[in-house]
């Protein structure tokens, strides 16, 4: 089985680590990194539960090769709060109680990251749109789309 | 659960690929590998190399021509096609379809290629590009050839490419005046594969074409001759072009939904799609 050497910049830190071909980058920052944060559940691509942004772009790490982000910047919910503050998406995601068992809400947050940065007021559509590939077992997602719809109203 | 073992190549160019190829006749190719991954982990397939085509530059061409057409490369990704103006009014059939296919996330590496060559019952891109008579070109070390997309699925997620050959392009001739649009019947709002898909295509000469995903097995393509023809209200015509439907697709009862559903579901989608695109209102 081959191995590769990657270069990766993970939440501002520069990674030098040689992967097996079938490592995903799910299994790579969990597990070979430590962060946890990003969480493992279908690993088909359905629940979202792993999405990571690559270059800022939400992607589902279940289903990229560690191998693939060789010179390429990976965001993780570790990488969101600065100097012990949350970030504002965070802190409403708390105020809304967007947050029960916490297993999707790092999936959510930085989804919603990647989306307030690229549409910084959405309407609930587009919010609704934009997480159309994360499932929440817990919330019914009121809360959370409430949390996004708040944050974005928030500095 | 890990994927299990297998080698990873890169290429950097067509040349490069299909020297791999010759020599690896077993190798998968990889784009945004969201369906071989699935079935890798789930050893339906065990590849013992996958060649990932992404840094060949060839293969992101996303180009329009009046003269050809346009062209969708082998590595350009759904939302790629849904940022495309082209696509949104030359081809609508094709980007509603890219706006129903799985979610937004998985959209960023999804490509249109990798839709086709699954091969799915249920692929959501196969519809539209049967209702525009798409061509897919295909290469390989013995040279490059086109297969017509009505000739391009053959059966449940298998294609007509032959060990060695790879998808470059999608070529969608210009459509002129002609107008489509795709319609998805899912269980949820949200993401879902379609319990049943219908596009349509009608021209101004009369053609009309209509094509169906999860009814088959293997997206359908029903053209329509003659219905269209003559005097005669227009929402006659399109209620006696759905008769059409049950005798031109074959569906299955599955977990998701039953045959007769499915049937049903087409019938009510194929008129939406015809009022939708002739103007006549519901």
């Amino acid at each position: 089985m081959s191995r590769h050497r990657i270069s990766v910049r993970i939440n501002g830190e520069v990674y030098e680590r040689e992967v097996e071909a079938r490592r995903t980058l799910l299994q790579f920052i969990r597990e070979d990194l430590g962060m946890t944060g990003t969480k493992t559940a279908c690993e088909r691509g359905d629940c979202g539960l792993c999405t990571v942004l690559v270059d800022g772009v939400p992607t589902k790490s279940c289903l990229m090769l560690a191998a693939e982000v060789d010179g390429r910047e990976v965001t993780t919910i570790e990488g969101l709060a600065k100097d012990g503050r949350l970030s504002r998406i965070q802190q409403a995601f708390i105020d809304h109680g967007a947050v029960q068992c916490g297993f999707c809400t790092a999936a959510f947050i930085l989804t919603t990251e990647a989306l307030l940065r690229r549409n910084p007021d959405p309407t609930e559509e587009e919010v609704k749109e934009a997480l159309g590939g994360l499932l929440c077992r817990c919330t019914g997602y009121r809360q959370i789309i409430d949390a996004v719809l708040d944050a974005a109203k928030r500095k | 659960m890990p994927l299990p073992e297998f080698d990873y190549m890169q290429p950097r160019s067509i040349g490069d690929l299909m020297s791999i190829l010759s020599k690896h006749g077993d190798a998968k190719l990889m784009a945004g590998g969201t369906d071989l991954l699935v079935l890798m982990r789930d050893r339906i397939i065990r590849p013992g190399l996958v060649v990932d085509v992404k840094k060949i530059e060839e293969l992101h061409e996303l180009s329009w021509d009046e003269r050809s057409g346009i062209t969708i490369g082998a590595a350009v990704t759904v939302n790629e096609l849904l940022a495309s103006e082209i696509i949104r009014e030359k081809y609508r059939a094709l980007w509603d379809a890219a706006s129903e296919l799985a979610d937004p996330t998985l959209r960023n590496r999804a490509t249109l290629a990798g839709n086709i060559c699954n091969a799915s019952p249920a692929a959501d891109s196969a519809p539209a590009l049967l209702v525009h008579g798409a061509d897919v070109v295909v290469m390989s070390a013995r040279g490059s050839r086109i297969i017509p997309i009505e000739e391009f699925f053959k059966g449940v997620k298998k294609t007509a490419l032959a060990p060695g050959e790879f998808v470059k392009c999608i070529n969608i001739a210009n459509p002129g005046t002609a107008r489509s649009a795709y319609m998805k019947w899912k269980r949820t709002w949200g993401e879902d594969l379609a319990l049943v898909g219908v596009a349509a295509l009608v021209g101004d000469s009369g053609v009309v074409r209509l094509a169906y995903s999860s009814a088959g097995p293997t997206p359908i393509l029903l053209e329509l001759r003659d219905v269209f023809d003559g005097v005669g209200p227009l929402e006659e015509k399109i209620e006696k072009a759905s008769k059409n439907v049950p005798g031109g697709i074959c569906p299955i009862n599955d977990v998701r939904c039953a045959a007769e559903y499915r049937t049903h579901i087409a019938t009510v989608l194929t008129k939406r799609v015809l009022r939708k695109l002739m103007g006549v209102g519901t």
